[in-house]
């Protein structure tokens, strides 16, 4: 009997080569058993032409895919990346972009392999397939990952893929990434991993499915074609090549790519950190219980414990690891083990392998102990769960992964690699657009607001994106033709701040007038699940950046105020008097807005608040305060409470000016304030043990730890410990 | 690849020019670069203790004696490294809107019945070393537990002369105030 042919190397088939791949790296501790990565070594500038090739058709590809697409995601904020992958599915290169998806886009690949497809489905040349299913792989039902085969004569010898994020996926009003879904169905149109088109053309009835399942059609199928001229582009490209180089030396290289940047990552890991423990912990907070779901259970306030360890080890690895994560629950923010890689790939790509040889080497020294089943991240019942936004908590534990990281640059002196980030939420909307067409509707603003200080210098203003070191938003014009509102606001929010000697990036927050809807329905959108808690994001003395704000502001008489020529709100100011001062009414919306009707002249309010500042902010150089205040960017109030810095304007020479002297009081004055307000922590603990042998927290905290405790016996152990709690205390 | 100490210490201080910080951020990093940090450091310090590693803006573990100690350079000391040092430190809890507003005055204020912003303070200096934001409740998190002793040995390859081990004492500290309060209940 004669056995089937495997369209891999030497007639295996990928899952052959796959687990024969896997095997080697077992026994080895090398990628794909390379212990001696020749080819590359013996002539470097071969090699690193042969990459420089790679890494331009996919640059070259993302370039080509921004031209075609329609979509200001793509053409504006470049939310987009391709990578080029082994037969196997492990990436070789990835291009400029969002850098989340370097693993995730191969673990689609894998899961097609493991699935045998080769020999159920067929895998072909000149097949497209498609994938937006976060329970396979994906940080979101959004990003949707186009996937194409390379052949080589008959032999499958590698994979390219693009991933873009779209503005509609079909999902429930108000349809991008909707707050008020938590059942699957309400995802809107999934693939996955499915075959939509052959022979390099893409296939007529799933653009019927399209045409009829999506309000945004022709900007979805724009993007599909973009995606696979890209695509191809690239395929051709490595064609020519496999052509130049050979394809012995093609398959070789491509695996001593992945095998060096493994060893590179290993050597920056001991060169730059410190081994040891590094802890932190990201509350995750789940305010459902006014959202109008269809699936009852799931209307209640949770919120969840997120513990982080790193452990830097000896070997040069890095183990991560959230023993006493809470709970999943019925809403569209549960993890996946998958998408925490999304995670670690962006993290490591920004700070440490961002040399433009980031691949599958960078992550392989990095482990990630799989979360508990049925905990927030990793919950057994995922494929009946909508999944519209898993990214909002994992954003939050990428940048308090950062923020370890940051810690452990700094101790090794490397202080300008320092730095963190949070993330945001929003305002979307679904409705008319100025054109009369139903659809959802989404801006940018969202992902704009400031990374946490630098240890060298402030942080970035508005330079802050988690998911990508290329931060753009995107020209305000072309958003204001794509949605029916006009933004108001571009000056960076002194309040968005996190205070420090040095302080971070501020924020623009994002303020829109709607202008030309008949009819719109507003609704919150979220990159965080940080809301009453802010995140721990101070660094060795500095302050994380507090609270960000959802508001909708309605004024009394917009009309009256424009006959007038009356000024209309362009900052929001001091935060404690908005209401005041606005002539209206101001409706705080919290971390997820529900679902309201908006009109004519409403303006939506996205506040950012930013990452952490570093170092005590009463060691702040005045000059930097000084030219902060010439340029607007921080406040009277603000210098002289935090800053403690005396500081008057010279009206001759049109600048702010210090009073050392008097600063040098205050500055002291602060110190003795400290040193007789703080308490002996022992006292503090003793207060507090009390108040918990009481059990007198909030309900919604109780839930929380109790949640924590039920997921894991080092967490209950660990936190008894610390309150010297009886050992069978439970809250 | 490796840089003077004059400009470490701009680059440390904030001083040195943008396009400069840039150019080291950018390049591959500098081997002598700890050596030269530990050296910055050290100058600058009034006491005499060894500076075996940086352990935030005021903080160093220090070598005194046989042990290995937290140390401000105030020149207060807070136990041995093992030992989380917040539990040594002076520590102001911002658990009310009035004291959250002090910082985060009116929409950036977080919601006191949720979330404590733990300030914790030198008793020696009053400098303000780290600012804790958690769910009120949760214990105080031991940030860094750095691993001396590997990354003298295995990575500097120069071990330190007499070798720790490599654990978590803080739960000691803590144990002992629990049988405090447990005497006192007697």
């Amino acid at each position: 009997m004669s056995e089937s042919k495997g369209i891999g190397e030497g007639g295996k088939t990928l899952k052959q080569m796959m687990e024969e791949k896997e095997r080697l790296y077992r026994e080895t501790g090398c990628y794909a058993g390379i212990t001696e990565p020749y080819l590359l070594r013996e002539d470097p500038v071969k090699g690193e032409l042969f990459h420089s090739r790679i890494m331009a058709s996919l640059i070259a590809g993302r370039e080509t895919t921004r031209m075609i697409s329609g979509s200001p995601f793509v053409r504006e904020v470049a939310e987009l990346c391709l990578g080029l992958y082994t037969a196997e599915g492990d990436n070789i290169a990835q291009s400029t972009g969002i850098q989340i998806h370097i693993k995730l886009m191969g673990d689609n690949i894998k899961w097609m392999i493991n699935k045998n497809y080769e020999e159920e489905v067929g895998i072909r040349d000149g097949d497209f397939f498609i994938s937006n299913d976060p329970v396979i792989s994906g940080m979101h039902a959004a990003d949707v990952y186009d996937m194409l085969p390379i052949f080589w004569e008959d032999e499958l010898v590698g994979w390219v893929s693009t991933v873009i994020m779209e503005m509609d996926t079909g999902a429930v009003s108000p349809g991008l990434m909707p707050i008020p879904n938590v059942e699957r169905g309400t995802d809107g149109v999934k693939f996955c991993c499915e075959r939509i088109g052959s022979n390099d053309r893409l296939n007529r009835d799933f653009e019927h499915k399209i045409e009829i399942c999506l309000d945004m059609s022709d900007i979805y199928l724009l993007d599909r074609k973009g995606a696979i001229a890209a695509n191809i582009r690239v395929r051709e490209e490595i064609k020519r090549i496999i052509n130049e180089f050979g394809i012995d030396y093609y398959k070789r290289a491509t695996k001593e790519l992945i095998e060096e940047e493994r060893r590179n990552q290993i050597a920056r890991i001991r060169q730059r950190t410190i081994p040891g423990r590094y802890r932190s912990v990201v509350p995750a907070e789940f305010p459902m219980a006014k959202q109008p779901v269809s699936w009852l259970p799931a209307k209640r306030d949770t919120i969840r414990l997120i513990p982080i360890q790193m452990d830097i080890l000896a070997p040069g690895r890095i183990v991560i690891d959230f023993e006493g994560v809470g709970e999943w629950g019925w809403h569209a923010f549960n993890g996946t083990p998958q998408a925490v890689w999304g995670g670690v790939s962006i993290t490591t790509v920004q700070t440490l392998a961002y040399d433009g040889r980031g691949n599958l080497g960078s992550l392989l020294p990095i482990e990630v102990k799989e979360p508990p089943v049925d905990s927030l991240l990793n919950p057994r019942q995922i494929k009946k769960l909508a999944t519209s936004t898993p990214w909002a908590p994992l954003l939050d534990v990428f940048g308090m992964w950062m923020h370890l990281l940051g810690i452990a640059y700094y101790l090794r002196g490397f202080r300008e690699e320092t730095f963190n980030y949070r993330s945001s939420a929003g305002w979307q909307m679904a409705g008319y657009d100025q054109m009369g067409t139903k659809r959802p509707l989404m801006a940018a603003g969202t992902g704009n607001f400031g990374p946490g200080a630098c240890g060298v210098c402030d942080g970035v203003d508005c330079g802050g994106w988690l998911a990508t070191p290329e931060v753009d938003l995107g020209s305000v014009e072309v958003w204001e033709l794509f949605v029916p509102q006009m933004e108001m606001c571009r000056r960076l929010d002194p309040y968005s701040v996190g205070y420090g000697r040095f302080r971070s990036g501020l924020a623009i927050p994002q303020v829109v007038m709607i202008h030309r809807s008949q009819q719109l329905v507003g609704s919150g959108i979220i990159g965080t699940a940080s809301d009453g808690i802010i995140p721990n994001l101070g660094q060795f003395g500095g302050y994380p950046g507090g609270r960000r704000n959802t508001m909708l502001l309605r004024y009394d008489n917009l009309p009256e105020l424009m006959e007038k020529r009356q000024p209309l709100l362009y900052e929001l100011g001091h935060p404690a008097d908005l209401k005041n001062r606005f002539p209206g009414q101001v409706f705080d919306m919290g971390l997820l807005a529900v679902p309201t009707e908006i009109y004519e002249g409403d303006l939506l309010v996205s506040a950012s608040a930013s990452g952490g500042g570093l170092g005590d902010p009463i060691e702040r150089d005045p000059a930097l305060i000084t030219a902060d205040m010439d340029n607007g960017l921080t406040t009277e109030w603000q210098v002289s409470n935090i800053y403690c810095v005396r500081t008057s304007y010279d009206e001759e020479a049109k600048q702010w000016k210090v009073d050392e002297a008097a600063t040098r009081k205050l500055r002291q004055a602060k110190r003795k304030e400290r040193l007789a307000r703080g308490v002996p922590v022992k006292q503090w603990w003793e207060k507090f043990r009390q108040r918990l042998m009481d059990r007198a927290l909030d309900p919604l905290l109780l839930e929380m730890y109790q949640s924590s405790m039920k997921m894991s016996q080092a967490f209950t152990r660990e936190f008894r410990e610390f309150w010297a709690l009886p050992n069978d205390f439970t809250l | 690849m490796s840089y003077s100490k004059d400009d470490l210490r701009d680059l440390f201080d904030g001083k040195l020019p943008w396009d400069k910080v840039k150019e080291i951020m950018s390049k591959p990093k500098d081997d002598d670069r700890f050596e030269k940090y530990v050296e910055i450091l050290q100058e600058r310090v009034p006491w005499p203790e060894r500076i075996l590693l940086p352990l935030g803006e005021h903080l160093y573990v220090v070598q005194k004696g046989e042990e290995r100690v937290v140390k401000c350079d105030c020149g207060h000391e807070f136990g041995d490294w093992r030992q989380n040092w917040k539990l040594s430190a002076l520590i102001f809890a911002r658990d009310d809107t009035e004291k959250l507003e002090e910082v985060y005055p009116g929409l950036k204020c977080p919601a006191p019945n949720l979330c404590e912003v733990r300030e914790f303070y030198c008793p020696g200096c009053g400098s303000l070393l780290k600012v804790e934001s958690v769910p009120v409740g949760y214990p105080i998190i031991f940030d860094a537990l750095p691993d001396i002793d590997a990354f003298y040995r295995e990575w500097l390859g120069r071990p330190l002369p007499e070798e720790k081990e490599f654990k978590d004492m803080t739960h000691e500290v803590t144990r002992e105030w629990g049988r405090d309060l447990y005497q006192a209940d007697e």
